[in-house]
């Protein structure tokens, strides 16, 4: 019983549906074979039993009409009415024929039989050759008489022979015949004893199976669906009646079982979610209002980016304006230090020159300096003459002094020498003095020719480091010309990037827009999800678990 | 070079102006002009009547050259003075005393000079061409005393002169004849000639 049990309810069914089929196919089987078997004897019956008997009787029948048209053959006179009788016998005669030929393919098998129809047939043959030999020529010939005698002697007699073995044959096929029926008869009797069984059989078993199948799928399914209608009400704390079955009602049960745990399982969960939900929807109301706070703000700031970078926009039009006002101006700049560096090589040159016509000046001043040195030493002599005087006229005094009142005039003309001297004396001073300032003077012009001779030195030195300046300048001009150039092109797609900037930003705009709007709408879908949160939680609640 | 001063800015047609004047005015030779000459001849002339002047006041004087001697004037009676001479051709003399510095040779004359400074105990100076000499002389004795510089003849009335200056002692006031009211030290040339001091005897030497 137990394995049956485990069998899955296909196999089951399978089984139970299987039994009946088979009884019923023994039943079909058993039926076909009995009406066939009734089938083949009725056919029998009627193809050559009853078609026998016929045969014979319609044989019997045209030997008599072939009688009878001899008959009138000989009572008619006129040959065309003989003829028409004669053609009546012929045709007669051929249908008897064919009778027999029947007769003969239909019992090819029934020796016994077909024996006593070629002795019939014989016999026939033997009437049939002295009628159409002797008969009827005899009856044409008007000999009626001698036709007559034929007729009632010899042909009299093959005649009853025909008949009585016809008769003979036909007796014996109608024998045969009932004795089939018999047969089938109580074929039928017996064969409706055997469909009775095996229904009653099938019949039994069927309701066996019906209950049988009843009690294993029907009861534990209805139980499960019991509980199943208890969860569908809420009621999670069912325990299902475990049998340990294999086939799909205890898969069922099982897996009810199963369903019910993890629902609990579920239910539970879903209740922490839904707590979880109802405290997350809370908190992302409050975030989406942050959100949407926040959103409102980045709008702002979105404006406010935009207007700046329209801004920047404007600046970096005015920057690559300026930038390619630079490289412009960096290189007329350029030209300028190349006239510039040309300048400088003019003004090196005026500088060499200055300094020959330096070193010449100093060295007229050199000469001019040793010419103020001869004047000194002229000047020394001029003073040691005017000393020599001053001596000269005290001694004159002296003199004057010792001539007495006579050397009184002589002492004036020593005074006026005295006073002579005194002059020169102070005139050498004076140009003495002169010839001082006139030398520190012609000092101060060679120190200052030399400076000066340094100084343009230095100037051609600088002169010269001013051109390479100047040269590097210009290189420098002309790679900052570059630059310009690059600051321009790159300014140019600055601006470029600075309008997709705006593009961009006004994109933002909108979309943060959007985003306020969508932010709002989620702050109302994050309202809806918490009361949702809420629902959910009452409607976890309604289960028993 | 004065690079801080703003630099003027040199008119070269004036400066070749100037330099023409100069140099034509070199060329010409010194003749002043008669603004000048008058105004020199107007000197003379003031010059010459105040000696008119002096003489005309004077009346007991003696006349005195006058020298300098160490910062201080001095002044010999003009009667005692040779001539004055420029210190040349000074022959040291060993063996002699410090006062006397040498001889020297006055055309063809040989004599001897005493630096009276080392009589006065005055400060050195050092000789030079400037140096000059006064030959003083009598009828006994004749040699030269050093002057720094010789000032000139000048006449003195006794009676502005001092006899005696209670500073003055020693040998200052033995040689000393008075003091000037310009503080001019007046000598006693007679007093130097005949001094024994100043005779260095043969015996002495060596």
């Amino acid at each position: 019983m137990k394995w049956f049990l485990n069998l899955t309810t296909k196999s089951k069914l399978f089984i139970g549906f299987g039994l009946m089929i088979m009884l019923m196919g023994v039943m079909i089987a058993m039926a076909y074979v009995g009406i066939t078997s009734i089938h083949s004897s009725q056919e029998h019956l009627y193809k050559e039993d009853f078609a026998n008997a016929t045969d014979l009787l319609l044989l019997r029948g045209y030997e008599n009409g072939i009688r009878a048209a001899q008959l009138d053959m000989l009572l008619v006179a006129k040959r065309s009415d003989q003829e028409f009788w004669h053609q009546d016998i012929k045709e007669r005669s051929r249908e008897i024929d064919d009778v027999i030929q029947k007769l003969k393919d239909r019992n090819k098998k029934d020796t016994a039989f077909l024996k006593k129809v070629d002795e019939m047939s014989s016999v026939r043959n033997l009437f049939r050759q002295t009628r159409d030999n002797q008969v009827i020529p005899l009856i044409y010939a008007g000999k009626n008489e001698e036709a007559k005698q034929l007729m009632l002697r010899v042909q009299l007699e093959r005649y009853h022979k025909i008949r009585d073995a016809a008769k003979e044959l036909g007796d014996e096929a109608l024998a045969r015949a009932q004795n089939n029926v018999v047969m089938a008869s109580e074929m039928e009797s017996r064969m409706i004893r055997i469909f009775f069984t095996i229904g009653s059989v099938a019949m039994l078993f069927g309701i066996f199976m019906v209950f049988f199948l009843n009690r294993i799928i029907s009861v534990p399914l209805k139980e499960i669906s019991g509980l199943a209608e208890k969860v569908a009400a809420g009621d999670l704390t069912v325990k299902v009646s475990s049998e340990n079955r294999m086939d799909e009602v205890g898969t069922l049960s099982k897996t009810f079982t199963k369903l019910v745990e993890n629902l609990r399982e579920i239910n539970r969960e879903i209740k922490e979610g839904a707590s979880a939900l109802a405290s997350s929807a809370s908190e992302i109301l409050a975030t989406t209002t942050q959100v949407a706070s926040g959103a409102t703000e980045t709008a702002t700031a979105v404006s406010e980016t935009t207007t700046t970078v329209e801004e920047v926009k404007q600046t970096a039009q005015v920057s690559s304006q300026k930038a390619k006002y630079v490289s412009e101006t960096a290189q007329k700049t350029a030209q300028v230090s190349q006239t510039g560096k040309k300048s400088v090589d003019d003004s090196i040159e005026g500088m060499n020159r200055i300094r020959e016509q330096m070193e010449s000046i100093a060295e007229s001043i050199v000469k001019l300096s040793e010419q103020s040195q001869a004047i000194g030493e002229i000047i020394a002599t001029v003073n040691d003459l005017a000393e020599q005087s001053n001596l000269l006229s005290v001694n004159a005094s002296i003199e004057a002094a010792k001539a007495g009142e006579q050397g009184k005039g002589f002492a004036v003309v020593a005074q006026e020498v005295k006073s002579l001297a005194e002059q020169s004396k102070q005139a050498t001073a004076q140009v003495r003095n002169i010839l001082g300032d006139i030398q520190k003077a012609t000092s101060a012009a060679v120190l200052a020719t030399e400076q000066g001779s340094k100084a343009v030195e230095a100037g051609v030195k600088q002169s010269g480091q001013a051109g390479e300046s100047i040269r590097i300048l210009a290189d420098s001009i002309t790679e900052a010309s570059q630059a310009a150039t690059q600051i321009s092109a790159s300014s140019q797609q600055l601006l470029v990037g600075m309008e997709q900037i705006t593009a961009a930003m006004e994109n933002i705009k909108l979309a943060t827009e959007q985003n306020v709007s969508g932010t709002k709408q989620t702050e109302t879908s994050a309202q809806s999800l918490h009361e949702l949160g809420q629902k959910l939680k009452q409607l976890v609640e309604q289960y028993k678990v | 070079m004065a690079d801080n001063k703003p630099r003027k800015i040199i008119d070269w047609t004036e400066v070749n102006r100037r330099m023409e004047t100069a140099r034509a005015a070199t060329e010409k030779g010194w003749t002043p002009a008669p603004e000048e000459k008058k105004k020199i001849f107007k000197m003379r002339a003031k010059a010459l009547s105040q000696e008119t002047r002096d003489k005309e006041t004077a009346e007991e004087y003696i006349e005195i050259v006058e020298f300098m001697l160490a910062y201080e004037k001095y002044g010999i009676e003009t009667s005692y003075v040779r001539e004055v001479y420029p210190l040349k051709e000074l022959t040291p003399l060993p063996g002699t005393p410090p006062f006397i510095l040498g001889i020297i040779n006055v055309r063809g004359e040989i004599l001897s000079l005493i630096d009276i400074k080392k009589f006065f105990d005055l400060p050195e100076k050092g000789l030079g061409d400037l140096n000059k000499i006064i030959i003083l002389h009598n009828e006994k004795m004749e040699f030269g005393i050093l002057s720094d510089v010789i000032l000139g003849v000048r006449n003195i009335l006794l009676s502005e002169l001092q006899q005696s200056i209670p500073t003055l002692t020693g040998i200052r006031e033995e040689y000393l004849k008075g003091v000037t009211k310009e503080r001019v030290v007046i000598l006693d040339a007679e007093k130097l000639l005949s001094d024994k001091a100043i005779i260095v005897h043969e015996e002495v030497t060596m």
